[in-house]
């Protein structure tokens, strides 16, 4: 991994159209603008793996196991 | 076209109903062709069938069927790459899924359709929204007992 200490309002640049911005540094939070061209998806790490994971296990899924699916409801 | 699938064998797919992912789906990154197929028991049920991985399919519902108040924000910056300028022209589904006490539905991050341009994006939605919302018998069970 590369590190790299930036102050608020610095950028890094990724590739040469990526740019990540550190808008905000407040206690131990701190707030990133990033830059990226619409076709990148931009998402916190661990909300885009949990959705890796879900879709990965969706794609087992066969059409046997959702035959009563049209009975069900969700709470 | 013809295109091999593990689930439903060999089926012929109109070139012009297939949809472009451009960046694939989170996970099957690699896939970025999709056939949106019927399932042919189930009229509430679609299969996104890959058309370059024949064991890669993934089941989709309307999701209002099932969560009938379900409403979403997604950020223009994920509409954008659909050439999507509002949502309401967009076909919405979500990911089906099992866990250990039955099917589940991915309601955070739900299947964005623009069926005129053929293109498809999985998005995340903003809100406090279960990637495993529990699908269960309560309403059929009820209508039993009635």
């Amino acid at each position: 991994m590369l590190v790299l200490s930036r102050q608020r309002d610095e950028s890094i640049m990724i590739g040469d159209n990526i740019v990540v911005t550190i808008v905000d540094i407040r206690g131990d939070k701190v707030r990133l603008g990033i830059n990226a061209p619409s076709e990148i998806p931009v998402h916190r790490q661990e909300v885009y793996e949990a959705i890796q994971r879900e879709n990965i296990r969706a794609a087992s899924l066969a059409p046997e196991e959702t035959r009563d699916i049209g009975g069900l409801t969700s709470k | 076209m013809w295109i091999n699938t593990t689930r439903f064998g060999r089926i012929d797919v109109d070139s012009a109903d297939l949809l472009n992912f451009q960046s694939g789906l989170p996970g099957l990154e690699q896939c970025r062709e999709w056939a949106l197929l019927a399932d042919a028991e189930n009229d509430a049920l679609g299969w996104l069938q890959s058309t370059t991985r024949d064991d890669i399919a993934i089941a989709v519902v309307s999701p209002r069927r099932f969560v009938p108040q379900y409403q979403v924000r997604i950020p223009r910056s994920e509409l954008t790459p659909l050439r999507l300028h509002d949502i309401k022209q967009a076909q919405l589904v979500v990911v089906v899924s099992k866990n250990n006490k039955g099917l589940t539905l991915n309601l955070k991050a739900p299947i964005v359709i623009n069926l005129e341009a053929r293109t498809g994006r999985q998005v995340v939605a903003s809100g406090d929204l279960s990637l495993h919302q529990q699908l269960d018998h309560t309403l059929a069970t009820l209508k039993k007992s009635a």
